[in-house]
């Protein structure tokens, strides 16, 4: 098996009795694109912000690259490489699209506050600049690199967050929802995009996703997350057939013809871990229906009708 | 090809505050040293080298801290302390048998001294004080610049800071002209040096935001998480702004103590916070060149052109109503509200003098106004 890249163990994060990641471990190696999928609320993004530092787990540790990284800061996380994007975009309002990657490269600067002011990093600056442009022509952003970051249409903001985080030198990218708001070509051409600079970047990529199509199409190895709890692992094959995932995404009926001990086994789990929701099907109708929707077209397929 | 270019709007904006520096050098020589423009220039570049300082805090880092007049006190009492002459020690410090510190500096180094002395002031407050975030931070700011102005009159450090008495007689503005062998003034230069020690410390600080760590604060003020998971840091960028800020406070204060020959701790109060902000707010959070404009149009306003409303005024035979001692602050007043409630973004906005510029001549503009 090839490297190491990331290795999470253990990992649980508690908002006070809320469990929002229960005892997740995973193993991301080098060069591989692996996806984080589950229901909304089952603690994706809790579990990005626990490896990016945004959150201190509760337990466990998360490991890049062969070094413990749990309880860091983010910017010192970032530093190690790990970079990231963000469900809601976060671009830097103010700036160009130019200045947003130029910026994210100010942690890669050997000059202090004098010398940078003083300009007597000019060869160094110089470098950033060319980077930068580099970088821009290479994600196809190079035309548009005076606009105003906030200006651009909504695509290419999620595609300048991405050279964004690209601009910081990770080894490890993680992508929160990279393709939330897009339509079905603008997704299959940003799956074709993540492939390409894995190539291009000598990445490993780590993602959170609900557009189904674009997660079967371009992940190695899927974990697949209910509760805090992982119900799953395996390539998308595995993942698509496996009844536990079809019970947590579209819910259990009464006469169904699913084997019925996993699905109660995890939600027995559940119960134990002392969540205060009862059926996975209460919170899948409580998600916003359009969110879910292109989940159960994709996992329909393996499984009879089944609509709530 | 990768370089930054100076372009052509910037050349052009150094060469309208060079033609500014000459035609107030020029003017210096010709018109009478009372004259109110000379006052006006004076405490103009006081304020604007710290409304400058600020607006490095609150328009570029989003930093809200409202203790300016702290920082500026601190400096104006260093610069005093370390430049009164030994022999007039003893006339300054009368209470307090001529003091503690019985040596004098160059002005230079005492206005240097002043910026650090503020500067560690900042960085000591800052480690408690900028976890907080927007207006608790600017509470705690405005507490500190009250205890400062409290401890600096405090009767047992009198031997250091003359305690609640003034302390005078150090080199003001008035020392910068050059005079002849019978003491008459050959080159005034009373009204440029100030103007030339805030034109620099901006320049610094201008480099300082289009440097790598600009860009690193502006990401901060913009998005803080964002900015973070880009591995800023934003406990030392947020250290480092508020301690660069606070230097030039310091300096400022060291100014206004030469541009008032005295220096008090009672009078550096919350109102000249105020009064900073304000300018800041008029010339637009952001744009260094607002906070110029705004900081001289302010003092010409506060200290010159509305003076007339404070005097009976005749128009022929009718006298004027209202206008009577006080008034000037009334309408000052009423500015300020349509100000706040109708030019939010200020005179500038975040537009700087050279994105003007290009700004004219992208419109091809009929000449407009060029300052």
């Amino acid at each position: 098996m090839s490297e190491n890249v990331l290795h999470i163990e253990h990992l649980t994060m508690r908002f006070g009795g809320v469990v929002a990641v229960n005892d997740l471990s995973m193993d991301i190696n080098k060069g591989e694109i692996v996806a984080l999928i589950g229901p909304n609320g089952a603690g994706k993004t809790t579990a990005f912000n626990m490896v990016t530092g945004v959150y201190t787990p509760t337990e466990g540790k998360v490991t890049l690259l062969g070094k413990d990284i749990t309880g860091k800061r983010p910017d010192e996380i970032t530093k190690l490489g790990i970079a990231r994007t963000f469900q809601n975009i976060r671009l830097f309002s103010s700036m160009t699209v130019f200045e947003n990657v130029l910026t994210a490269r100010h942690l890669r600067r050997t000059s202090n506050f004098l010398t940078a002011t003083f300009r007597l990093n000019l060869a160094e600056e110089r470098k950033m600049r060319a980077e930068t442009e580099a970088l821009l022509r290479e994600v196809g952003l190079y035309e548009l690199k005076d606009e105003m970051a906030t200006s651009l249409p909504y695509g290419k903001q999620r595609l300048l967050e991405i050279a964004r985080a690209l601009s910081t030198n990770p080894s490890l990218l993680l992508l929160d929802e990279p393709a939330a708001g897009m339509n079905p070509q603008e997704t299959e051409e940003l799956g074709a995009f993540i492939k390409q600079i894995k190539e291009k970047f000598d990445l490993t990529v780590f993602l959170i996703e609900h557009h189904m199509n674009l997660v079967m199409g371009i992940s190695d190895r899927i974990y697949v997350i209910d509760f805090g709890k992982q119900i799953a692992e395996g390539t998308p094959a595995e993942v698509q057939d496996n009844p536990a995932v079809i019970a947590a995404y579209l819910g259990v009926e009464e006469e169904s013809d699913l084997p019925s001990e996993e699905p109660t086994e995890a939600r027995g789990a559940e119960k134990g871990s002392g969540l205060p929701l009862e059926d996975p099907r209460a919170s899948a109708s409580a998600a916003p229906p359009e969110a879910r929707g292109p989940q159960k077209a994709e996992t329909r397929g393996a499984e009879k009708e089944v609509d709530q | 090809m990768n370089r930054k270019k100076i372009d052509s709007a910037t050349i052009i904006s150094a060469v309208i505050v060079l033609a500014l520096y000459v035609a107030v050098f020029v003017a210096e020589q010709f018109i009478p040293a009372t004259s109110m423009l000379f006052t006006v220039l004076k405490k103009g570049a006081t304020y604007a080298l710290v409304a400058v300082s600020m607006n490095l805090l609150n328009g570029f880092t989003g930093i809200f801290s409202l203790g300016q007049a702290g920082f500026m006190l601190i400096g104006a009492y260093v610069y005093g302390i370390f430049t009164i002459p030994v022999l007039s020690r003893m006339d300054v410090y009368q209470y307090y048998n001529g003091g503690l510190v019985q040596f004098t500096l160059p002005v230079f180094i005492a206005m240097i001294l002043s910026g650090l002395a503020a500067a560690l002031f900042a960085f000591l407050i800052g480690l408690p004080v900028l976890r907080l975030k927007s207006d608790y931070l600017a509470i705690a700011t405005l507490g500190f610049a009250e205890i400062i102005r409290a401890l600096f009159q405090w009767d047992k450090l009198g031997p250091i800071t003359n305690g609640s008495n003034m302390l005078r007689l150090f080199p003001t503005f008035n020392d910068f002209n050059i005079r002849g062998a019978d003491g008459q003034v050959v080159v005034y230069l009373s009204t440029l040096v100030p103007l030339l020690i805030s034109g620099v410390c901006i320049g610094v600080i201008i480099l300082l935001i289009n440097s790598t760590f600009g860009r690193a604060l502006r990401a901060i003020k913009d998005d803080e998480i964002a900015a973070e998971a880009m591995g800023i840091r934003l406990a030392s960028h947020k250290r480092l702004a508020f301690c660069i800020s606070s230097f030039f406070a310091g300096v400022g204060g060291a100014m206004l103590a030469m541009y008032q020959t005295t220096v008090q701790a009672k009078s550096f109060t919350t109102a000249m916070t105020y009064e900073i902000l304000l300018i800041v707010v008029i010339g637009g959070i952001g744009s260094v060149t607002g906070s110029c404009i705004s900081s001289f149009l302010f003092v010409a306003c506060s200290e010159w052109w509305l003076r007339f409303l404070d005097q009976k005024q005749m128009i022929g035979t009718f006298e004027v109503p209202l206008l009577r001692n006080g008034f000037r602050l009334v309408v000052f007043s009423i500015i300020i509200m349509v100000v706040v409630l109708f030019f939010r973004q200020g005179i500038m906005g975040t537009k700087e003098l050279p994105d003007l510029i290009r700004g004219l001549r992208g419109k091809r503009a009929k000449g407009g106004a060029d300052k």
